[in-house]
């Protein structure tokens, strides 16, 4: 049975695509699904930073490519989950190092090895989002509410559509006090304006930044609330309906005394 | 058409006197770091100091510094347009609403980075280079064909990079392939204080400690920066933000005018922020 491919996108930088990739990838595993995550990002890898593997890599993606190495040299198994995997990208190369048509049969022969592969996408819709698009199965889109990442996002879209990739939209970094106040595009803005299927809402919340310093997905924090909304939209990838959380702005007190904890 | 053609170098050349302006490229390598907030406020904050500045978005396909800037339904033609000899220069550049002496070079929304001839976008940027004091070129994230094009004709370059290890990762490699013939300043974008004294974000000093560049400013994370993006009404033009005042002052450092070093903000007081957040 061939596995699920998902390339994580957003054409806009910096909306979360890694932290997302890295985060959906261990809620995946952890549900006891075999995955592989892809860093498709050549030149600019980030990916294994966010996991904590970065001193563990010996072999990339472009090795493989290029025949160096076998597929399961380059594989770097991730510490805390037995079934989640990851394959870095070259750092010191050129996205276009690799061809689509290399890229799409690397994605495929992954796909014989486990239930989901996850790609993460670089920035951008040049040589690199062709790459990371050109094995994958169906997408999910990523962006913040925020007028520029929407854009980006909506052209991405298109170039989905074109492909005739299925997508799913992950609304990240959403702080609903500004959405309250007026200061912030809700959900259902992003939703109307993009006109795409909903997969999952992710507040902001700063403790991410610190985990994806520490090499930590924030998932595997049982305690944090974003493992449960992780937990969420792994199920619904897997198909299952789940009810979406509905954001309610923190009150007066909360913001204060939420502020100290 | 025809005449189009024929003014596409340089129109009106005998009417401008030739400057020789400072082309700088804001770039990072990883993207959302704030290139873009950073290229239009830094413009803006130029501009009002009475330079002539124009910006330039190399972000061909994924356009935004129109938005930042409030100017997305003013723009009719694009770099392309310029390269391609469908509109002249002057055709192609917006006035900024606010600032009389900032204009707008906008990206084509529907081409390809590709499209992009990298000797006719440095011609390109020479001749602004004749007729503007500053040109802010605002890159593309990542270190393709756009990131090629965008720092081909800038001998100047400002990095922006946020407190994050993947920001700083992506900030490293881009100095690399900067090379040793510019000169290369950096911004420390979106700091939180509050966050790097608990010890759950790297500091300006971790940062730089790894970047080892000429400290141009830094930028504290305010929501009251998403707010003017989404507005399209740059931050820097704000008397009353802090933020904008940081950006005033690197405009400052830039022209000269400024040459004491970056303050690095530091965590606000209990009542400071009880007080703060009430306004």
């Amino acid at each position: 049975m061939s596995a699920r491919r998902i390339v994580l996108t957003s054409g806009k930088g910096g909306v979360g695509k890694t932290t997302t990739t890295a985060n959906l990838g261990a809620v995946l595993a952890k549900r006891g699904h075999r995955v592989i995550l892809v860093d498709a990002d050549i030149g600019l890898r980030n990916l294994d930073l966010v996991l904590g593997v970065e001193k563990r890599i010996v072999f990339d993606l472009v090795e493989v490519v290029e025949g160096r190495c076998q597929v399961r040299q380059a594989l770097i198994k991730d510490k805390r989950l037995d079934n989640l995997s990851i394959l870095p990208a070259a750092q010191t190369r050129d996205k276009t190092a690799v061809t689509e048509l290399q890229f799409a049969k690397l994605i495929e022969q992954l796909g014989e090895m486990c239930d989901y592969v996850l790609i993460d996408c670089p920035a951008g819709i040049e040589h690199g989002f062709r790459n990371a698009i050109a094995g994958a199965s169906e997408a999910i889109v990523v962006t913040t509410p925020e007028v520029s990442a929407i854009r980006d996002a909506d052209r991405v879209i298109g170039k989905l559509h074109e492909r005739g990739l299925p997508l799913r939209l992950i609304v990240n970094r959403l702080r609903p006090e500004m959405v309250r106040t007026g200061d912030m595009l809700s959900v259902e803005d992003v939703t109307d304006i993009l006109s795409a299927e909903l997969l999952g809402i992710i507040p902001d919340d700063e403790e991410v930044i610190d985990t994806t310093n520490k090499g930590e997905p924030i998932v595997l924090q049982t305690e944090s609330r974003l493992a449960v909304i992780y937990d969420k939209i792994a199920r619904r990838l897997e198909g299952e309906l789940v009810p979406f959380t509905t954001f309610s702005a923190p009150g007066f007190f909360a913001r204060i005394f939420g502020k100290a904890s | 058409m025809q005449e189009a053609l024929q003014q596409h170098e340089l129109p009106a050349a005998s009417a401008v006197p030739r400057k020789r302006g400072r082309a700088i490229v804001i770039t990072s390598g990883k993207g959302g770091v704030g290139k873009t907030t950073t290229t239009a406020n830094t413009g803006v904050a130029l501009a009002a100091t009475g330079a002539t500045v124009v910006l330039v978005d190399a972000d061909v396909g994924l356009r935004n510094l129109d938005i930042v800037m409030g100017l997305e339904a003013r723009i009719r033609h694009h770099v392309l347009d310029v390269l391609e000899g469908v509109s002249t220069l002057d055709e192609a550049l917006v006035t900024d609403k606010r600032v009389p002496t900032l204009r707008l070079l906008a990206a084509a929304q529907t081409r390809e980075k590709d499209d992009v001839d990298t000797t006719a976008f440095r011609d390109l940027i020479g001749s602004l280079r004749d007729r503007f004091d500053y040109v802010l070129i605002d890159c593309p994230a990542g270190i393709e064909k756009g990131f090629t094009n965008a720092i081909v004709a800038a001998d100047e370059a400002i990095i922006v990079c946020t407190p994050e290890i993947s920001a700083v990762r992506d900030a490293d490699r881009v100095v690399g392939l900067l090379g040793e013939d510019r000169t290369i300043k950096l911004i420390v974008n979106r700091l939180r204080p509050a966050l790097v004294r608990k010890g759950k974000m790297l500091s300006v000093e971790d940062v730089n400690g790894i970047l080892r560049l000429p400290l141009l400013g830094v930028i504290e994370d305010a929501p009251d920066v998403i707010v003017s993006t989404n507005k399209g009404e740059p931050v820097a033009l704000d008397a009353a933000s802090p933020v904008g005042e940081s950006y005033r002052q690197i405009a400052q450092r830039i022209t000269g005018t400024l040459t004491t070093p970056p303050e690095i903000p530091r965590e606000k007081s209990f009542f400071e922020k009880f007080f703060g957040s009430l306004r």
